[in-house]
């Protein structure tokens, strides 16, 4: 049977919005979790990265909100987590749930790319597979051979094709120190706030013209599917560009986070509308 | 001219354009990591060799390892990008 790990945190008004738990913090909650379940059952974080040169960076991610949690709801959330190996060892793949005191969990699926670092104190690394050694920790039902595949790209095409677009807008950014982590490259649960950014700078400067917009600030999004290509780092200078549209009764935001001409990211949003939220 | 960004900025005290007089692309990046101590171990490995995840690029093109011994002058840029980073 496949392993979890679960354990508990403490609310602090930071993991809310006024509708929800904040996208950002449980991304953060799923990759403490993920690091614990790594950590119990496999191998700790920091051993992988120090004894087997290999460490991890995320490739894709997907969030879909459970019933929504307030911090007035309860005094903790409890996270459960499991872990899988995928695609031969060239994918980590963790399934997360964050619950308040009832209804149901915020889920999130997190998939992450083995890199073998190349010993430099940037911790610079290329793509490989998890060495033999790190799989032997892994149970049988915990390995799976086919690979994640992430569903952003068939996304954009269907919205593409069958969407109406509604607003777009370009909003820059520059990464400083507080969105990075130890190898001063963003940490990812930054491309979800990026996001976000765009999407409230869309609503803030278009609502006017297209009120149907207005709903992503009234409701909590009801999916969130992210894609990784490329890290942004310190200082780095880039813009989201932001488009919103009508889509099979949603309205969806596809948020690409780019430096000039290279996307380095994806996130499509989607807030339900009128039946399918109730 | 170098240009440095990123994730190697620190290794710089995060000088972005520092100019090196070499005759090379090579032995201006000896030079800058003679500059620079803390990015020598970044740059190149044990043996010398520029490390596979570092990039170099010559006024905008990739240098392939065996073409960093390509002549560069006063007007050419090199940048130096790493393309990712795992902790």
């Amino acid at each position: 049977m496949a392993r979890s790990y679960a354990f508990e945190v403490p609310v602090d008004a930071g993991f809310f919005t006024p509708l929800h738990l904040q996208p950002a913090a449980v991304c953060r909650l799923a990759f403490d979790g993920a690091g614990r379940w790594l950590g119990r059952h496999a191998i700790s974080h920091r051993r992988l990265v120090a004894e087997h040169r290999t460490g991890l960076v995320l490739w894709s991610v997907q969030l879909v909100p459970g019933d929504p949690v307030g911090f007035f709801d309860g005094d903790r959330l409890a996270v459960r987590v499991t872990g899988r190996v995928r695609g031969g060892g060239t994918q980590l793949e963790c399934d997360v749930e964050v619950a308040g005191a009832a209804g149901r969990p915020t889920r999130l699926r997190a998939c992450s790319v083995p890199l073998r670092l190349d010993g430099g104190p940037a911790l610079s690394g290329t793509p490989a597979r998890l060495g033999p050694q790190v799989l032997a920790a892994f149970h049988p039902d915990e390995i799976e051979a086919r690979p994640h595949c992430s569903p952003v790209p068939g996304l954009r095409a269907a919205i593409a094709a069958r969407g109406t677009p509604l607003a777009g807008r370009l909003t820059p950014f520059v990464i400083h120190r507080h969105q990075c982590e130890v190898a001063d490259q963003w940490f990812w649960p930054e491309a979800v706030s990026l996001a976000g950014s765009g999407r409230e700078e869309l609503v803030r400067t278009e609502a006017e013209r297209v009120p149907a917009l207005r709903l992503a600030m009234r409701r909590p999004a009801s999916r969130l599917d992210l894609l990784l290509v490329r890290p942004f780092f310190l200082f780095d200078e880039g813009a989201v560009r932001t488009t919103a549209s009508e889509w099979e009764g949603r309205l969806v935001f596809v948020h690409e986070l780019r430096a000039g001409d290279e996307t380095r990211a994806v996130a499509v949003e989607q807030f339900a509308t009128g039946r399918e939220a109730a | 001219m170098v240009r440095v960004s990123g994730a190697l900025l620190r290794f710089t005290d995060h000088q972005r354009v520092i100019n090196v007089d070499a005759p090379t692309v090579e032995s201006g990046l000896v030079k800058l990591a003679g500059e620079y101590r803390p990015l020598r171990q970044v740059l190149f490995d044990r043996q010398g060799r520029v490390r596979a995840a570092q990039k170099v690029f010559l006024n905008g093109e990739q240098l392939e390892p065996d073409q960093l011994a390509c002549a560069a002058g006063d007007a050419d840029c090199v940048e130096l990008l790493l393309a990712i980073s795992g902790g």
